[in-house]
């Protein structure tokens, strides 16, 4: 990979096919989970990380709040993700965003953590694997390389925001 | 449209404002392991327009608190903040001010 960079108006970076094929494979997961019918997504915390509670203490302002705003919300998630899709390069190779698409990128790429990160139960004391030697290895390998990966268009944005001034 | 001459006009919402501060809800952002300290910092300016120190003291307010209050305003108000925060996968909800 090739973290992102703020170039000429635009936020490029470079992903080998690899990890183009690792982020494809995560949007489809992704996408699965959130067009899973809510009664079967229930107590599922993942969908409880994406779409928390408005209200914490007050039950009928949290079914309140999620009336009024869930629909939206896993409509701009899927415009996220197919915007996501469409800007990937499947084989690997340059990724180039406008600012619309780099929110759209950010927005999905800190679901996807949101989401590895509730199945792996990362902490703030969890580390990146020193070793690969199992498929949590492998995941926590995957979350941390998304971890760079959004991190860099964070600095990305910050830096082309402080270009515009 | 208003030319580039044209006075800046006071926001209509100043009395309602006022009237705010009779109405003590507010948005809470709660700390999380997953979001970045760089990510909530640019999430906190994109979305209330703060400038980058209040953004950066409110973000370490979450880290070390565990929590701060990014918005304050009537309920409906406050519930239209959290679903935005939740649009970018902040942990925030709403509630009376205590």
């Amino acid at each position: 990979m090739k973290p992102f960079r703020a170039r000429g108006g635009r936020l490029v970076a470079r992903l080998d096919r690899a990890e183009a094929g690792i982020v494809g494979l995560l949007l489809d997961q992704l996408e699965q989970l959130l067009d899973a019918d809510r009664a079967d997504s229930t107590g599922d915390p993942v969908i409880a990380r994406l779409f928390p509670a408005g209200h914490r203490s007050d039950a009928a302002l949290a079914d309140d709040y999620r009336d009024l705003t869930e629909q939206s919300l896993r409509g701009g998630k899927a415009d996220d993700l197919a915007t996501v899709r469409a800007t990937l390069p499947a084989d690997g190779g340059e990724v180039r965003l406008d600012t619309d698409q780099a929110g759209a990128w950010l927005r999905t790429s800190n679901d996807l953590r949101l989401a590895l990160g509730t199945r792996l139960d990362i902490s703030e004391d969890s580390e990146p694997p020193e070793e690969i030697v199992d498929e949590g290895d492998h995941q926590l390998a995957v979350y941390y390389w998304l971890t760079a990966l959004q991190g860099s268009l964070v600095d990305a944005l910050v830096a082309a925001r402080a270009g515009r001034r | 449209m208003a030319g580039p001459l044209a006075p800046t006009r006071a926001p209509e919402t100043t009395e309602e404002e006022l009237g705010d501060l009779d109405r003590p809800w507010v948005t809470i952002v709660w700390n999380d392991p997953v979001n970045l300290m760089t990510y909530v910092t640019f999430v906190l300016q994109e979305l209330f327009g703060y400038d980058e120190p209040t953004a950066t003291t409110l973000m370490l307010q979450v880290h070390h608190d565990g929590r701060a209050i990014v918005s304050s305003g009537p309920r409906e108000r406050m519930e239209h903040d959290t679903s935005r925060l939740h649009a970018y996968g902040l942990w925030a909800s709403y509630q009376r001010d205590s």
